[in-house]
C-alpha cells in the first residue's frame, strides 16, 4: 500500500525534524520503562521465590505439615513402616547470617540418608565424599551455595556467625554445594543445609518436624491421609507457591496498575507529538493529496512513522528499564521482605517475556496514540489540507463529541467499578476509564476556565493577557492534549499523596490504640509477620524480676493450616482488654468481647473478614488445631494494618487448649507508675544479657513500623515522580510544538516592540495558564482518585479501610507543581525562539 | 568604491546607511547580499527599493528597522545607530520610532482588529485606554472601524493589509517600513493599499521605505533604489 517514495519520505521527515522523533521515542521509552522496570522487578521477585521454593520443595509432589509446634518425628518413621518409601523430613528454620550482611539465611535441616529422591541437585554429590561424616557428628555443619561462598569470601571450615531465635550461635562451613547450572546456582542463595537433627538443636525442636516430604503416586495420598494423626494435613507441594503468590498478587498489581499510569501518560505525550507533526505538515500531505495519494496511504504513512519511533522508544525504553529495573528491585524486595517472606533477590535482568511486553506496550502505545492525528490526516480533502488551521477547526468541532465519551468512559468506569464489588484487575480497569474520561473533559473545561482567564488576564496585562488566554484556546487540540497529560499526572500525585497520608494517619492512630506496652521484647525478626521465632521458656520470669516492671503480656504469633489455607494467629494475654476503637464490629462491649475470648471465640482482623467473607456478626473460623479441625465463633472484627493476609486473635488459654505450642514470640511489659522506661530498659537488657532479644521501647517499635510503611511505599513515591516526568516532558513538547508553530507570530511581536521581557512575561502567563488549568483540574479529580485508592481500591487488594484525611497542603502543593512544572517546560522553548535571529523568525512559515 | 545616493538638498536625513554589508554563511559558503552600501532617506521621503528575488531587499529593510544586524558598516535612524544599540534598546528604538508593514500582513490570530492595533501602543505600558482610542482613530482612517471586533480571518487580504498599516501608525513613526505590502494582494486591492500608505505616510509627512518588485508600485515613489549584485544603486 505504501510505496517506497512514500516511506522515504516519512523516514526522512522523522530524521529532519530530530527534535520531534527525539520526544515520541522519549515518550515510548518512558513509557516502556516504567512499566518493564516494574515487571522487572515483579518477576525477579516471583522467579527468585520460586526458585527457593523449589531448592527445598524439590521433587515432592506433597508434604505433610503440621501445626506451629510442627509434627511428632515419630510420624517419619511410622510413614515409612507403612511403606511410605518415598519420604524425607525437614526441618525448617530462618536464621539471621550475622556474617553476611545479616541477610536471612533458610536452615534447612534434611535426612541425607532420606534425600536422594527429592533434592539431588543440593547434595551435588558432597553426601558421598569422604569427611562428610562430620555432616552427621557436628551440630554446627553445614552446607552452602559455591556462589554466596564465593561472593563473602568464605570456604569450609570458615565459621559462620548467626542469630537464631534468641539466641547467637555459630555454624561451621563444611563443603560447598557446586552447580554448574545458573538457575541452580541462584536458587542456593541464603539457602543452608544441615542435618535434621542438628536443625532441631539448632532451633530448639527436639523431636519436630516442620514437614515430611513426599512423592506419591495416584491413589497413595488417600492412604497417606488416613495415615496422618489429629493435626497433621496432606497438601499438595505446589500449595505453598500458590499462596505466596496469591499473597503478594495484590502489591504487585498495584505497582504494575501505577506503571500504566505512566505509560499512559506517555500515551499523550506521543499523541501530541505526531498531531504536532501532522499539523505542521499539512501542506506537505495536501500536496501529496493533489499529487494522487490516497487518504488510506496518508494514514499509513502516519502510522508506519508512529510505529518506527516507538520502536525505537521502545529500544530506549528496554535499556532504561532495565537499568530502573535494578533500583525498583531493591525497592520491591525490600517491601517483600518486610511484609510477606524472606527473599534474596540482587538483580533484575531482562527476560524475554518482559521485552515483549514492553515492546507490545510501546508500540501498541505508539500506534493508539498516533491514531487519531492519522485519521484526521487521511480524511482531510487535498485541497482543504492546504489550507491551515484545518486540523484546529476540525477538532474544535469534534471537541463536544470528545467531551461526551469522556463522560461516558467516565460513567463506564463507575459502573465497573460499583458493578464488580470484589475484582481487583476490574477495579484498576474502572479506575483507568475514569481518569481517561476526566482527560477526555479537559480539552473543553480548558476552554471554559480560558473563557473566564481572558478578561481577567486583561484587567491584569492588557492585549497581552488577553493574547495569552487566546493562545491557550487557540491551539486546544495540543494545549488541551498537554494540559490533560498534566493534570493526570498531578492527579496521580493528590491521589497517591492523599491516600499515603490517610493510610499513615489511620497507621498511626491504630499503633496509638494497639501498642499498650510500654517495652516490648523480642527477638529480631528478618520480615514483619512470618512466624515469629520463639523465646526461652525462662525470659518471662527474668522479665517480672526486674524492678519497676508492673505487668506482663505474651504474645505468641504462628500460621495455623484452614480450609482457606494458611492463617497467621496471633496468640494474645486474655488479662488485657483491647481499646474500644480497635474494633469494627464486635459483639457488645471490649469486656464482653474478651470475656468471649477466653470462652473459646476468636476476633478476626478486618483484612481477613474481607478476604474470608466474615460477616460482622455470627461469624465463624475453622482452623485445623492439633486436636483436629475445629470452628471457633467470631467475637468481632478488628481494625488491623501489621498484615493485609489477615489475623485471627486467640486467647493464650483458647490456644493451648488445642494446640501443644507453649512458646511464645514476644512480651509486652508495663511499668510500675513512676519508673522511667530507659532505665528499665537498660535493666531489662542487663537481665537479658548472653540472648540476642531485644528490648525496644514503644516509641521505637512504632517509629519502625512507620519505617517500614514508609519503606512499602517508596516505589509507589517513585512512580509517582516518573509520572510528573513524563508529563513534565508532554508539556514541554506541547510547548516546544506551540512555540515552532507560533515562531513568526512571536517574531511579528517582537518586531512591533515586545521586549525580551514581555515576552518571558507572555510566555509565562500562557504557560501559567496552562499549569493554573491542569492544577485545577486536578484537584477533583485526584480527590476522586484518592477516594477511590482509598475506599475501593485498597479495601480489594488488602482489605482494610482507612478515613480519608484530605490535608488542603496536598492540594496547594500539587497546584504549586502543576504551575511550576508548566513554567518551568517553558524555558527551553523560549530560550531556543530568542536565540533565533528576529530575521530568520520573521521568516518561518 | 562604494556608490553612494544622493540626498535631496532641501530636507534633514533620516536614515543614514554608511558603507553597509551583509553576508549570510550557509555552510561552508558565504553568500554576500549587501556590499559597502550607502544611502541616505530624508525626512518625509517615499523611497522604493526593487530588485530580483534573492537579491537582499527584505534584508535591507530588516537592517533598516534593526531585525537584523549588518556585517560591516552603520545603520543610522534619525541619528541613532541601531547596530551599536544592545538588543533592547534596538526594540524600544523600533517601537517608538518604526512602523513595519509585512507581506502576508502578520496580524495575531488571537486579537481582535482593535487589539492587533492596540497591542503596540500598549506595549510601552502607558493608560489602555489611550491605547484604545489611538486605535479606534486609526482604524476609522483606513475605514475598518465597524470590523474592530473582528477576528482577522474574517477579513479579506487587503482589509488585513489595512488593519496592519494601522497598526503601524499607532505609534505615530516618523518612518514607515513596508516590506512588499501589495505582494499578497491583487492588483485593485494593492492600489487601494498603496493610495492608503502613501495618504498616511508621504501626505502626513512620514518617511516610507518600500520593499516591492513591481515597476508599477516603483513608480509611486520619490525616488527608486536597486539591489544589483549586492550593490545599492539609485534607479
Amino acid at each position: 500500500m505504501l510505496t517506497r517514495s512514500l516511506l522515504v519520505t516519512g523516514l526522512r521527515d522523522l530524521r529532519r525534524r530530530p527534535l520531534h522523533t527525539g520526544l515520541m521515542i522519549l515518550g515510548v521509552a518512558l513509557g516502556v520503562a516504567v512499566v518493564v522496570a516494574i515487571d522487572l522487578a515483579n518477576g525477579s521477585a516471583r522467579q527468585a521465590f520460586a526458585r527457593s521454593t523449589e531448592a527445598v520443595v524439590g521433587r515432592a509432589t506433597h508434604q505433610v505439615l503440621g501445626g506451629p509446634s510442627g509434627l511428632p518425628e515419630e510420624l517419619f518413621g511410622r510413614l515409612r513402616v507403612e511403606g511410605v518409601r518415598k519420604s524425607a523430613p525437614v526441618f525448617e528454620g530462618v536464621a539471621i547470617a550475622l556474617d553476611l550482611d545479616r541477610q536471612p539465611l533458610h536452615v534447612l535441616g534434611v535426612d541425607p540418608l532420606a534425600e536422594g529422591p527429592f533434592r539431588e541437585h543440593l547434595g551435588g554429590g558432597t553426601f558421598g565424599t569422604p569427611g562428610f561424616g562430620r555432616f552427621y557428628t557436628d551440630a554446627q555443619s553445614v552446607l552452602i551455595g559455591a556462589g554466596m561462598a564465593r561472593r563473602y569470601g568464605l570456604a569450609p571450615g570458615d565459621a559462620l556467625r548467626v542469630q537464631v531465635q534468641d539466641r547467637l550461635s555459630s555454624l561451621t562451613v563444611l563443603g560447598l554445594i557446586e552447580s554448574a547450572d545458573v538457575e541452580e546456582q541462584r536458587s542456593l542463595d541464603g539457602l543452608a543445609l544441615m542435618d535434621v537433627g542438628a536443625a532441631q538443636r539448632l532451633f530448639r525442636g527436639e523431636g519436630r518436624l516442620t514437614r515430611i516430604d513426599l512423592i506419591l503416586d495416584g491413589d497413595e495420598a488417600a492412604r497417606v491421609e488416613r495415615l496422618l494423626p489429629p493435626g497433621a494435613r496432606l497438601a499438595p507441594a505446589s500449595e505453598q507457591a500458590g499462596s505466596v503468590a496469591q499473597l503478594t498478587a495484590a502489591f504487585s498489581l498495584n505497582l504494575t496498575a501505577l506503571s500504566l499510569l505512566a505509560l499512559l501518560v506517555g500515551v499523550f505525550l506521543i499523541y501530541n507529538t505526531v498531531m504536532f507533526g501532522v499539523v505542521q505538515r499539512r501542506v506537505v500531505f495536501g500536496t501529496l493529496r493533489l499529487l494522487g495519494v490516497t487518504g488510506g496511504q496518508v494514514f499509513a504513512l502516519i502510522l508506519v512513522e508512529a510505529a518506527a519511533a516507538a520502536a525505537a522508544g521502545v529500544l530506549l525504553g528496554l535499556g532504561l528499564g532495565w537499568a530502573l529495573g535494578q533500583g525498583a528491585v531493591r525497592l520491591v524486595t525490600r517491601t517483600i521482605n518486610d511484609l510477606y517472606f524472606v527473599l534474596s533477590v540482587r538483580e533484575a535482568p531482562l527476560t524475554a517475556a518482559a521485552a515483549l511486553k514492553g515492546a507490545a506496550l510501546g508500540i501498541g502505545a505508539g500506534l493508539l496514540a498516533a491514531l487519531a492525528p492519522a485519521l484526521e490526516a487521511s480524511r482531510v480533502e487535498p485541497i482543504v489540507a492546504l489550507r491551515p488551521s484545518t486540523f484546529e477547526g476540525k477538532t474544535r468541532r469534534l471537541l463536544p463529541w470528545v467531551s461526551l465519551s469522556g463522560l461516558l468512559l467516565a460513567l463506564l468506569g463507575t459502573c465497573v467499578l460499583l458493578g464488580l464489588p470484589r475484582s481487583l484487575v476490574m477495579s484498576f480497569a474502572g479506575l483507568f476509564l475514569i481518569v481517561l474520561g476526566l482527560a477526555f473533559v479537559t480539552p473543553v473545561a480548558t476552554l471554559v476556565l480560558m473563557v473566564g482567564a481572558g478578561p481577567l488576564a486583561a484587567v491584569i496585562a492588557g492585549t497581552l493577557g488577553r493574547l495569552a488566554a487566546r493562545t491557550v484556546t487557540r491551539a486546544v487540540s495540543r494545549t488541551g492534549v498537554a494540559i490533560a497529560a498534566l493534570m493526570i499526572a498531578v492527579s496521580v500525585t493528590i491521589g497517591v499523596s492523599l491516600m499515603i497520608e490517610s493510610f499513615r494517619s489511620t497507621v498511626e492512630n491504630w499503633l496509638d490504640l494497639s501498642l499498650r506496652a510500654d517495652l516490648i521484647v523480642a527477638a529480631p525478626t528478618v520480615g514483619g509477620t512470618r512466624a515469629a521465632p520463639a523465646l526461652s521458656p525462662d525470659v518471662p520470669a527474668r522479665l517480672a524480676a526486674v524492678p519497676g516492671v508492673a505487668g506482663l503480656e505474651t504474645f505468641r504469633s504462628v500460621k495455623v493450616a484452614s480450609p482457606q489455607g494458611e492463617v497467621q494467629l496471633a496468640v494474645t494475654d486474655p488479662r488485657r482488654e483491647r481499646s474500644a476503637g480497635l474494633y469494627r464490629f464486635a459483639e457488645g462491649s471490649p469486656a464482653e468481647t474478651w470475656r468471649r475470648m477466653r470462652e473459646g471465640a476468636v476476633v478476626v482482623s478486618e483484612p481477613f473478614a474481607y478476604r474470608h467473607e466474615v460477616p460482622a456478626h455470627g461469624g465463624s473460623v475453622t482452623l485445623l488445631t492439633d486436636r483436629g479441625p475445629h470452628t471457633f465463633p467470631v467475637a468481632g472484627i478488628f481494625y488491623d494494618y501489621a498484615t493485609e493476609r489477615g489475623l485471627v486473635l486467640v486467647a493464650r488459654e483458647v490456644y493451648e487448649r488445642y494446640w501443644d505450642d507453649r512458646a511464645i514470640s514476644s512480651v509486652g511489659v508495663y511499668l510500675a507508675p513512676g519508673s522511667n522506661v530507659d532505665e528499665v530498659a537498660d535493666a531489662l537488657r542487663k537481665a537479658l544479657a548472653g540472648s540476642a532479644l531485644r528490648v525496644t521501647s514503644n516509641r521505637s517499635l512504632r517509629a519502625q513500623a512507620l519505617g517500614v510503611f514508609d519503606r512499602t511505599f517508596a516505589v509507589t513515591q517513585a512512580l509517582r515522580l516518573l509520572a510528573v516526568v513524563v508529563a513534565f516532558i508532554g508539556v514541554w513538547s506541547a510547548l516546544m510544538a506551540l512555540q515552532v508553530e507560533r515562531t513568526r507570530e512571536l517574531a511579528t511581536l517582537q518586531a512591533l516592540g515586545l521586549t525580551g521581557c514581555q515576552l518571558w512575561g507572555l510566555t509565562f502567563l500562557e504557560t501559567g495558564f496552562m499549569g493554573m488549568t491542569a492544577g485545577l483540574l486536578s484537584l477533583p479529580t485526584g480527590f476522586l482518585l484518592a477516594s477511590i485508592l482509598v475506599n475501593v481500591i485498597n479495601v480489594r487488594s488488602f482489605g482494610w479501610t482507612m478515613r480519608l484525611h484530605a490535608d488542603p497542603l496536598v492540594f496547594a502543593q500539587a497546584f504549586a507543581l502543576s504551575v511550576a512544572a508548566a513554567l518551568l517546560a517553558s524555558v527551553y522553548p523560549l530560550l531556543r525562539l530568542q536565540r533565533m535571529p528576529l530575521a530568520t523568525a520573521l521568516r518561518q512559515e | 568604491m562604494p556608490f553612494r545616493t544622493k540626498l535631496r538638498p532641501e530636507k534633514r536625513p533620516l536614515i543614514r546607511l554608511d558603507r553597509v554589508s551583509k553576508d549570510y554563511t550557509e555552510g561552508t559558503k558565504t553568500r554576500v547580499v549587501l556590499r559597502e552600501a550607502s544611502a541616505t532617506v530624508a525626512e518625509g521621503e517615499f523611497v522604493a527599493i526593487r530588485g530580483r528575488s534573492g537579491s537582499g531587499k527584505s534584508t535591507l529593510l530588516n537592517l533598516l528597522a534593526g531585525i537584523d544586524l549588518p556585517t560591516a558598516g552603520d545603520v543610522y535612524v534619525k541619528g541613532v545607530c541601531l547596530n551599536r544599540l544592545s538588543p533592547r534598546a534596538r526594540t524600544l528604538f523600533r517601537r517608538d520610532h518604526l512602523g513595519f508593514v509585512f507581506q502576508f500582513f502578520n496580524l495575531i490570530a488571537t486579537l481582535t482588529v482593535q487589539e492587533n492595533v492596540q497591542l503596540p501602543a500598549e506595549l510601552p505600558g502607558g493608560p489602555r485606554g489611550e491605547a484604545a482610542r489611538r486605535a479606534r482613530a486609526l482604524l476609522d482612517q483606513v475605514g475598518l472601524l465597524d470590523r474592530a471586533h473582528d477576528f482577522p480571518d474574517r477579513l479579506s487580504g487587503g482589509e488585513q493589509q489595512r488593519v496592519a498599516i494601522a497598526r503601524a501608525l499607532v505609534q505615530d513613526p516618523k518612518l514607515l517600513l513596508a516590506d512588499e505590502p501589495t505582494g499578497n494582494l491583487d492588483d485593485t486591492t494593492g492600489e487601494a493599499v498603496l493610495g492608503l500608505l502613501d495618504r498616511v505616510t508621504r501626505q502626513a509627512g512620514r518617511t516610507l521605505v518600500l520593499v516591492t518588485h513591481s515597476p508599477l508600485v516603483a513608480a509611486r515613489a520619490d525616488r527608486v533604489l536597486a539591489i544589483e549584485d549586492g550593490r545599492l544603486v539609485t534607479c
